[in-house]
């Protein structure tokens, strides 16, 4: 009778959490369907409509949200890309071998991180302005590095850290070079990893608002700060805004609905005796 | 030819190789033998060029290997964790050296020559299962199969039938050595198992704290062992050690026992007689000692007795065939005959060393 009771307290404090988590995002779209002229006057009852997506996906109100979009897509695909060039063999590079300073040299990486990025926005934005970098595709993608490559590279660290080294070892006598065993075993044995953190690195480059807000203007500028545009002018578009923000959610999720599979870990099982 | 001198290697403060000499000569079959953390595995990794030894040198066939990167040092591995890639089949895992650079094969003749060794291992209907879904007996074998199926200057063994069950094991043993490119290329095997390094060495080497101990045929290793450790670590049952004093006539022992040893010792010196179990007989030619039985065991066709001897409490045990030992029951008396050539001598064991064994007359 008591494990009862207590199983229905659950239930109710797990729907209470559920509402509470969902609310806003069940809020948005409600938002989002609104017309515009009933967004300040009801609640839930108004005739819906998708005149808010097609104003928003067909560039009118002279806010290109469309190239933001695409924006987003290159600039975070691209600062995913170019931190797994980078980083891939730096995290192999530090879970292999350690050398004097190695380990200050990681924890600087990662101070990348937690450092906010308000302290460092001000003179970059004077260097991007005098190097010609503000506004472009490759200064952001570049800026984009400080979130992507201190990510993908302390988490790949672990994955190839929880690698025997001997695996790379067998393909040196099999008659391999370093170079090959690397790609031959050690990447493909961290696929998984390489999946995930990719997908994670992608939603918070996809995500940052900081860095386009202060080093973009209009032709690099990406969702997170395009959606806001709707807010200006001489009454803030509420359903606008909340469309865009919607249709901006819709690749990272799709990514990783995609990609789930490969969350999972465990390719690596049999390399070693148990 | 594998030649090692004066290897040094530490990890941090822990010593893994305290200056180790040793040579093994051109397709010898050279069994290391040691107890975990000996330096066994650390050896076979320096001669492989997998791991740097702080100072000494690596030499193969004469060739000074300072520098010289593993994939250049041609020599093949089977590490004791198999190391298989686990994200291929066993054919492609058996097929890794043959498909390198450098050990590069026509794929139809590679097929030829896995098919054969995977024969001779009887893996031959699991070679298209991932790696994943062997048997750790299976995926040992898949490990020494990646090892023997190409040409290599050394082959480094580590352990490659400690996984197998007791009977597979045995055969393979006995299968190991009769296969062509074992017979012609220098082997390194290494092991904790003594019988092992008895059955399948041309040589022994006996390590010990990173350091070679003692070199040698099986029979020199066992008629003349280094020091009680290295005698205590051949033989089941084990060889009896008998604390004992020097005298004119021989070593007097523990309750009143004499035995017939000559020892280059000054008398007064406190030594240990070493008597194999299977050296000692129920009857015969010889120096007889008396006893009373303390405890049988049959082993099968042979019967296992301990015996104390003479009046003390010093016991002994021995080997006998069953029909002369099925009668003997505890504190009976028996007669024990000991051949005076059979008996080992060495000084006794000190806290810091084991007693190293002494040179006898007789």
């Amino acid at each position: 009778m008591r494990k009862r009771a207590l199983g229905w307290l659950g239930d109710a404090a797990l729907i209470l959490y559920f509402v509470f988590a969902l609310f806003p995002i069940a809020w948005m779209v409600i938002l989002s369907l609104k017309p515009a002229d009933q967004l300040f006057s009801t609640y839930f009852s108004f005739s819906p409509t998708l005149d808010g997506y097609r104003t928003v996906l067909g560039d009118s109100e002279g806010i290109p949200f469309v190239r933001f979009f695409v924006n987003s897509l290159v600039v975070s695909v691209g600062a995913v890309a170019l931190s797994l060039v980078v980083g891939l063999p730096a995290a192999y590079a530090s879970a292999r071998w350690r050398f004097k300073g190695s380990e200050n040299l990681m924890f600087t990486l990662l101070s990348f991180r937690f450092a906010p990025e308000l302290t460092v926005i001000i003179p970059l934005f004077v260097l991007y302005q005098k190097l010609g970098l503000f506004d472009t595709y490759v200064g952001m993608v570049w800026v984009l590095q400080l979130v992507t490559l201190p990510l993908i590279v302390w988490i790949m660290r672990s994955y190839f850290a929880d690698l025997t080294p001997e695996l790379e070892q067998a393909a040196l006598l099999d008659g391999y070079t370093r170079k090959q065993a690397f790609f031959k075993v050690a990447l493909p044995l961290v696929k998984p990893g390489i999946a995930a953190v990719s997908l994670l690195a992608f939603i918070f480059a996809w995500n940052n608002f900081v860095f386009p807000l202060i080093l973009t203007s209009n032709e690099a500028q990406t969702v997170t700060v395009g959606a806001l545009s709707f807010l200006g002018g001489d009454r803030p578009k509420y359903n606008l805004t909340a469309a865009a923000a919607l249709v901006s959610v819709v690749p990272p999720l799709l990514l990783a609905l995609t990609i789930q599979r490969y969350l999972v870990r465990g390719l690596s099982f049999g390399a070693v005796k148990s | 030819m594998i030649r090692l001198s004066g290897i040094r290697k530490a990890y941090g403060r822990t010593v893994a190789l305290d200056g180790l000499e040793l040579e093994i000569r051109d397709g010898e079959f050279f069994c290391l033998l040691g107890p975990s953390g000996a330096g066994k595995t650390t050896t076979l990794k320096t001669v492989a060029g997998l791991e740097q030894p702080d100072s000494g040198t690596v030499e193969l066939d004469g060739e000074d290997m300072r520098g010289v990167e593993p994939y250049d040092r041609g020599v093949a591995m089977c590490f004791e964790s198999y190391a298989l890639y686990p994200h291929r089949s066993a054919y492609d895992n058996l097929a890794s050296p043959l498909r390198s650079p450098r050990y590069r094969l026509p794929a139809a003749e590679a097929r030829q020559r896995i098919g054969a060794i995977a024969e001779l291992l009887g893996i031959s209907a699991l070679l298209d299962r991932p790696v994943g879904r062997l048997s750790n007996g299976q995926r040992q074998r898949v490990a020494l199969g990646r090892v023997l199926v190409r040409p290599a200057r050394a082959f480094l063994l580590d352990e490659p039938l400690s996984h197998l069950d007791a009977k597979l094991r045995q055969q393979m043993r006995a299968e190991l050595k009769a296969i062509g490119a074992v017979q012609h290329t220098t082997t390194l095997y290494v092991t904790h198992d003594s019988v092992e390094a008895l059955a399948l060495g041309d040589r022994i080497g006996v390590i010990r704290e990173g350091r070679i101990v003692q070199t040698g045929t099986r029979e020199e290793i066992w008629y003349q062992p280094y020091d009680t450790e290295v005698a205590r670590a051949f033989g089941r049952p084990r060889i009896n050690l008998l604390p004992g004093v020097v005298t004119e006539s021989g070593v007097a022992a523990d309750g009143g026992v004499l035995l017939p040893v000559r020892a280059r010792a000054a008398p007064g010196t406190d030594v240990l007689v070493g008597l194999r179990p299977r050296d000692i007989t129920l009857h015969g030619e010889g120096h007889a000692l008396t006893g009373t039985v303390y405890v049988t065991e049959v082993l099968g066709r042979s019967v296992e007795v301990t015996v104390r001897l003479g009046t003390g409490e010093q016991r002994v045990s021995l080997v006998a065939p069953r029909a002369d030992a099925a009668r003997l029951r505890p504190d009976d008396p028996v007669r024990l005959v000991v051949r005076p050539e059979n008996l080992l001598l060495f000084e006794a064991d000190r806290p810091e060393r084991p007693g190293r064994r002494i040179e006898t007359e007789s």
